[in-house]
């Protein structure tokens, strides 16, 4: 390999050019000529890893030309200049490959981008944070290793997806819940929980379920973390904490090693399960909703991460743009609520749910409906929302149903499929939506984009969910999303509204928004667990 | 995408290969790899999930050409996600595309 010299952090934010200049290589397609490689790797670098790697898991799991790559390339995000495009993949079928693997990218300082099924849409799927990165796609190791239906968990390889967990426990009359995000039948536990990512069951805070992990470390070696390490570890998939330091949170939303096994708690199904939601009609009700809802959320009435979805989101998952309005500029809220109402939708849709018995849903229903009544709330169950789609819809991802409908939203604006997720954390007071609101509708106004969000609780925090939909097949309107979400960061960092996640485009700028003490540990622990940089530089901003 | 994903599979191709696939209705066991599964079952558990929910377009009962429905699952194209062979195997796809081109449209499905 060439050896370089350079502020490694430096290159993270560098645009396409700064980053090619630094690396001083190019090639054709994914890995020739034009190609951005990356820095300090050289053409016959990469070809000698790909080679190598070939002898590891076989030719036909290594890609390496344009057409075999075409699969990593594709995104939602802005990428106006295809600076994350992965250069090759490689796919290995066990932890023995695994390990194989980083011993050639350690060799070849060639980098690898570890993804689990890569397929967190509007996140960045299998697109890389920097230039010039070689897929690590587990999707092959995709073993269920052991499901407890006593003590109600699971131990999974990171290939599974919620789909084939699903089946599993379907197959075997087993009566545990999973719990799934929005697109859960092709995306997978492992990959969901390290994104720090959230489902809607009262098991939805899914790296609060997570339970022991097997990592294997950049220089080859294998960790088991929480219990996993004692010469018995009949208890890896009950007990978090092990002992000493905790290190299970280091490696989610991270680069610190690859994690090939991961233990998770399942939902026993309840006896008896209670969807609703509560209409409310103007968009100056989000405080009082918030505030009557804390509550319940931080007492556990509401067991589930409780989820506010405005109209305009609402009406994207299902509908297109023209049907709402044929201006270019921003969706306006009278045409939203005009549309909205007549397909049975408040403006604010409260969804949650009640679980247990009958009993104890009944005594739940009766605090949840006073708090509702006192703000002018509109509560409906099932048998009053029939077959209303949206409602269908939340209905089937709060007992852990699988859904793709959310993926209409990237249809919002035509077939182009722009999307990515903005989502700033706040504490869960009503005050503190309503300068949200206005920010967000400033900024996304001044691009000419429109306001479709959702804000959930989890428990005393406060998600604001910012789909950002554009035309991605328009070029000069993917540079415009690219440049409205850059500003959508440092606008809301600036109040102290920092993202809890982002796509690979924006992991740098996110990381500045957490102090400079912050990131001067993580580069850190990097230093001390991958000296070399070969595992998917660039995520979460750190080299 | 790979040449053995490019070569289209008759009829008693597909056939063969289902046969030849045995487990692929009978799941998965512990600390087993997902078994090849059937054209009906990567439709049930990836496609269908927006061909037919009012996502994606309809495409059942079409007689959509095999070769254009392998390049749109490994490319994707617009809104739709691409599929991995690691996702999707090249004797799953050549299978599926079949299939898909054979099948009869489902007045279940919901969309265009």
């Amino acid at each position: 390999m060439s050896g370089i010299a350079m502020d490694r952090r430096g290159l993270l934010g560098a645009g396409v050019m700064g980053a090619a200049a630094v690396a001083g290589t190019a090639m054709a397609g994914p890995t020739g000529e034009g190609a951005m490689l990356a820095p300090g790797v050289s053409r016959g670098d990469l070809a000698g890893a790909l080679k190598a790697m070939r002898a590891v898991v076989g030719d036909q799991w290594v890609s390496g030309d344009a057409m075999a790559v075409l699969p990593y390339a594709k995104n939602y995000l802005p990428d106006p200049s295809g600076r994350h495009r992965p250069v090759g993949a490689v796919c290995p079928a066990s932890v023995e490959e695994v390990q194989a693997i980083l011993k050639i990218a350690n060799q070849y300082r060639q980098p690898v981008w570890p993804v689990s099924t890569g397929k967190n849409m509007g996140y960045g799927m299998t697109s890389t944070a920097m230039p010039g990165q070689v897929v690590l796609d587990l999707k092959r190791m995709n073993r269920i290793l052991n499901v407890d239906p006593e003590l109600c968990t699971a131990l999974v390889e990171p290939g599974v997806t919620y789909q084939q967990l699903k089946d599993y426990l379907d197959e075997h009359n087993i009566p545990l819940w999973i719990d799934v995000p929005t697109v859960g039948p092709i995306v997978s536990p492992v990959g969901n929980t390290l994104d720090r990512g959230v489902g809607y069951t009262p098991y939805g805070e899914h790296f609060m379920v997570q339970c022991g992990m097997e990592v294997v470390l950049a220089n080859g070696e294998i960790l088991k973390t929480g219990m996993g390490s004692t010469k018995n570890p009949s208890a890896w998939q009950a007990f978090k904490w092990g002992y000493g330091p905790y290190l299970d949170g280091i490696f989610t939303q991270s680069n610190f090693g690859v994690v090939t096994k991961m233990g998770m708690w399942l939902m026993p199904k309840p006896p008896v399960y209670k969807p609703m939601v509560v209409r409310h009609k103007k968009v100056e009700d989000l405080p009082r909703i918030v505030e009557a809802m804390r509550p319940m959320r931080i007492n556990n009435i509401i067991p589930n991460v409780v989820l506010m979805m405005s109209a305009a989101y609402q009406l994207a998952m299902f509908h297109r743009r023209s049907e709402v309005t044929q201006s270019t500029a921003p969706v306006s809220d009278a045409e939203v609520a005009k549309f909205a109402a007549a397909h049975d939708l408040g403006m604010w849709n409260t969804y949650f749910a009640l679980y247990g018995t009958e009993g104890m849903i009944a005594e739940s229903e009766k605090i949840v409906r006073g708090a509702f009544a006192a703000i002018d709330g509109e509560v409906m169950t099932q048998e009053q929302m029939h077959d209303n789609p949206w409602f269908h819809h939340h209905a089937t991802l709060m007992q852990g149903g699988l859904s793709l409908e959310e993926i209409g939203l990237a249809r919002w604006k035509g077939n182009g499929g722009g999307l990515a997720w903005f989502a700033p954390v706040a504490p869960a007071k009503g005050s503190e939506t309503q300068g949200q609101i206005a920010l967000a509708k400033q900024i996304l106004g001044k691009y000419g984009f429109d306001y479709t969000s959702a804000f959930a609780i989890g428990s005393r925090e406060l998600h604001h969910i910012i789909a950002l939909l554009f035309d991605k097949s328009d070029p000069e309107e993917e540079k415009r999303a690219d440049a409205c979400y850059r500003e959508l960061v440092t606008g809301f960092g600036d109040q102290g509204w920092a993202s809890y996640r982002t796509g690979v485009h924006a992991m740098d700028l996110v990381a500045q928004q957490y102090g400079a003490t912050n990131r001067a540990v993580n580069d850190a622990i990097k230093a001390a667990l991958d000296p070399n940089h070969i595992l998917a530089p660039g995520k979460s901003g750190i080299a | 995408m790979r040449k053995s994903a490019c070569v289209a599979l008759g009829l008693g191709g597909a056939v063969i290969a289902a046969l030849a696939a045995g487990s692929a209705m009978a799941g998965q066991e512990l600390g087993q790899p997902l078994p090849q599964r059937a054209p009906e079952k990567v439709y049930a558990s990836v496609c269908g999930y927006c061909h037919g929910t009012n996502v994606g377009p309809i495409i059942l009962g079409r007689k959509l050409a095999p070769a254009l429905i392998k390049t749109m699952v490994r490319s994707g194209m617009n809104g739709m996600p691409s599929f991995r062979p690691s996702e999707i195997s090249d004797a799953e796809l050549n299978d599926l595309a079949v299939w898909i081109e054979k099948s009869k449209a489902n007045p279940k499905e919901k969309g265009k």
